[in-house]
């Protein structure tokens, strides 16, 4: 068996080309049963992502340069594209090269951010929708399910997820680095925009456990206190709000401060000294920086979450390098318990054959052994078969051990030496 | 023993050796093979000291040999304790070294003189000692928590976000591991403290001595009772308190190696500089 796969993602086509190609979930099913025929392509899956559109499948060694044919055409096909128009987007892998990049897909090695954690599950979803379709077979459940090791390996033994790269993301880990655990603390968002709303609802899944919100506009305050579950506070109240509040996100448009060092100061005296953490994300500032000098209040701006940011990226390369190892080492396994998964069937083929002859010769003989009372008939059989199976089981063996060092060669022509009788 | 405590001191440094790698690049694998060791260590060390106990036949926590191979055994087992409750693995790249210092240390010294009777065979001594050994380790853990609070915090402040920013528990971690440690070791300097005072009226029926060590005692009482105080009430929390409980350090120290510079009744036996009880 040998494993294809042939794609476009976001460095090899634009936006336009991998629209053009996604996959709704029907469509999906549905292609993926067209495509997988039973002969050429034995198996298939479809990994269909704003990123990736990529096509997974197992194909016989024989057939492998058909089968790459098959599924590129598929691909041009499906929108009527012109011949060759994809040529200059598409990429294909094959055997080793088609598992690492499966590997490193699902590790989110090959990701525009490199760790973000949502590529994983849609890799889950896309075997789900093989196995739905029927067309996740023998090869691929054993890729797929070996792709979700790696993944969790990559996850658990580099920090290549550790730190965060995203603004909006930056307010949980000054949160926790600050609180521990955001669990009883309080979030108040100041002002509301797309970041200051990611910022919050990255903030609730950490586990904050109450969310207050003042704007301005009294209404959209209390459009997205309904949606997010927390509480609308009013504006004009926002210096008594801020001593409840544990983390402040501001994001207004205001051309001033919103918030200033007296205000911090006297919550700081209501809150009885706890710590406060004063996360600014517009421009220009609504949070006076001097707020910075009371002590034990955080306050940052958007350019100090950049730095910690380019910082954490550069992190997450280094990490990354050590990824590429484990993928490395995994790929190699994988290989190999292919190879087995593959020497199987010859190894079994082969020991069927030597007692079919052993079972035919007794066939033969039977008559010139005269009456049997059936526990002598099973005696004889098991007999032969004893002597077969022990003098078959080196050669046997030496099959096998070619096969794990990758010497099919040399077990095929250790098989064949058994034909040659006929 | 030398072989036994040898082995000790072996686990120990490949346990700090591998804390401080973890430290650097963030290993769990690494941290892993610290906390065998710590382990490993701390069970032979335990063997260690009982076997000491039974050869020698006193308690083995009067020569100075005994008192860092002691207060060592006591900095493994609170560092365990904080490992298990809090996770602070970071501390262990200070902790492990000092502990592998002090238990090298323990090897070169030379015994020391047999206690005199007085001290062998009441109760009440070994009490006192071993109460003050693990209040001088929640003090020790009470410091480096502060020193790494004052770490922590100056890179938030400063918004530098460099390598003890990704290193370094987070803020209220340290900070109540600082406030337990200090309530643990303030308990233990009473009790400590206390038992003292009862053996030395059994003793010679004084409780004072005006000796210098029970001097640094009492006024470090006073300054970790100040620093609870002040923890509770809600003006000092955070850098104020960390700076307290490094400045209580020092008063540790002089209490700890008060008699060894100055004197006093606390000193026993001939050799001086080997007592320190």
């Amino acid at each position: 068996m040998s494993i294809v796969l042939v794609g476009v993602n976001h460095k090899t086509a634009p936006i336009e080309v991998r629209e053009l190609l996604a996959f709704s979930d029907e469509a999906c099913t549905d292609g993926l049963r067209r495509l997988v025929d039973g002969e050429i392509v034995r198996e298939g899956l479809i990994v269909s992502t704003c990123n990736r559109v990529e096509i997974l499948s197992a194909t016989t060694s024989e057939q492998l340069e058909f089968g790459t044919e098959r599924i590129t055409e598929f691909l041009d096909t499906r929108r009527h594209l012109p011949q060759g128009f994809l040529n200059q987007h598409i990429y294909s892998h094959r055997d080793e090269e088609a598992v690492r990049h499966l590997f490193r897909v699902a590790s989110s090695l090959d990701s525009m951010v490199v760790g973000e954690p949502q590529v994983l599950g849609q890799v889950r979803h896309a075997y789900s929708l093989a196995v739905e379709a029927g067309t996740a077979g023998r090869v691929l459940n054993r890729l797929v399910h070996h792709t979700f090791r790696v993944a969790k390996r990559v996850r658990t033994e580099t920090g290549i997820a550790a730190n965060a790269v995203s603004i909006s993301y930056m307010a949980v880990e000054l949160g926790k680095k600050i609180f521990d655990s955001l669990k009883g603390h309080t979030i108040l968002l100041i002002g509301a925009g797309e970041m200051a709303e990611l910022s919050a609802r990255h903030l609730l899944n950490a586990g904050a456990s109450r969310l207050l919100i003042t704007n301005r506009t009294e209404e959209s305050a209390k459009r997205l206190a309904s949606e997010f579950g927390g509480t609308a506070a009013p504006f004009e109240e926002l210096e008594k709000t801020l001593a409840d509040a544990d983390i402040v996100i501001c994001s207004t448009g205001s051309p001033t401060f919103v918030v200033t060092e007296e205000m911090v100061r006297k919550s700081r005296e209501r809150r009885r000294n706890r710590p406060m953490c004063l996360i600014d994300i517009s421009v220009p500032r609504n949070i006076d920086p001097n707020a910075g000098n009371v002590p034990n209040v955080f306050v940052f701006d958007i350019d100090d979450l950049e730095s910690v940011i380019s910082s954490n990226i550069r992190e997450r390369e280094r990490e990354a390098e050590r990824a590429e190892l484990i993928v490395q080492s995994e790929v190699m396994q994988f290989q190999q318990s292919l190879r087995l998964m593959d020497a199987g069937p010859t190894i079994g083929a082969l020991r069927e054959k030597l007692q079919d002859v052993a079972r035919t010769e007794l066939q033969r003989q039977r008559k010139r052994l005269g009456p049997l009372t059936p526990d002598q008939e099973a005696a004889v059989e098991q007999l032969l078969m004893a002597t077969v199976n022990k003098i078959s089981h080196p050669v046997l063996n030496q099959m096998r051990r070619f096969y794990e060092t990758s010497d099919t060669e040399t077990m095929q022509e250790l098989a064949e030496s058994f034909d040659n009788e006929d | 023993m030398k072989s036994l405590l040898l082995a000790v001191l072996a686990a120990y440094l490949i346990a700090a050796i591998h804390s401080i790698l973890a430290f650097i690049n963030k290993r769990r694998s690494v941290q892993r093979v610290a906390e065998w060791c710590i382990a490993a260590g701390f069970i032979l060390h335990t063997t260690a000291l009982i076997a000491d106990w039974g050869i020698d036949g006193h308690y083995p926590l009067f020569s100075l040999r005994e008192t860092l191979s002691f207060l060592a055994w006591a900095l493994v087992a609170a560092y365990g304790l904080i490992l298990y409750r809090y996770h602070t693995h970071a501390l262990g790249v200070f902790i492990m070294p000092l502990i592998s210092f002090l238990t090298f240390a323990a090897m070169l010294i030379k015994s020391g003189p047999q206690a005199p009777a007085a001290f062998s065979t009441t109760w009440l001594f070994p009490i006192h000692t071993t109460l003050l050994i693990f209040a001088y380790a929640a003090f020790f853990i009470v410091f480096m928590a502060s020193v790494m609070y004052l770490l922590l915090e100056r890179e938030l402040k400063l918004k530098t976000f460099g390598a003890i920013f990704h290193r370094l528990p987070s803020l209220s971690t340290v900070n109540q591991l600082a406030t337990t440690s200090a309530v643990c070791g303030l308990t233990l300097l009473t009790l400590g403290i206390a038992t003292g005072m009862i053996w030395s009226s059994n003793r010679d029926g004084r409780i004072w001595h005006n000796d210098p060590k029970e001097i640094f005692a009492v006024l470090t009482w006073l300054l970790y009772f100040l620093l609870l105080i002040y923890r509770s009430s809600a003006d000092w929390r955070g850098r104020n308190a960390a700076w307290l409980g490094v400045a209580g350090f020092a008063l540790v120290l002089c209490t700890f190696f008060g008699t060894r510079l100055l004197g006093g009744y606390h000193v026993f036996g001939v050799h001086i500089l080997n007592q320190l009880f």
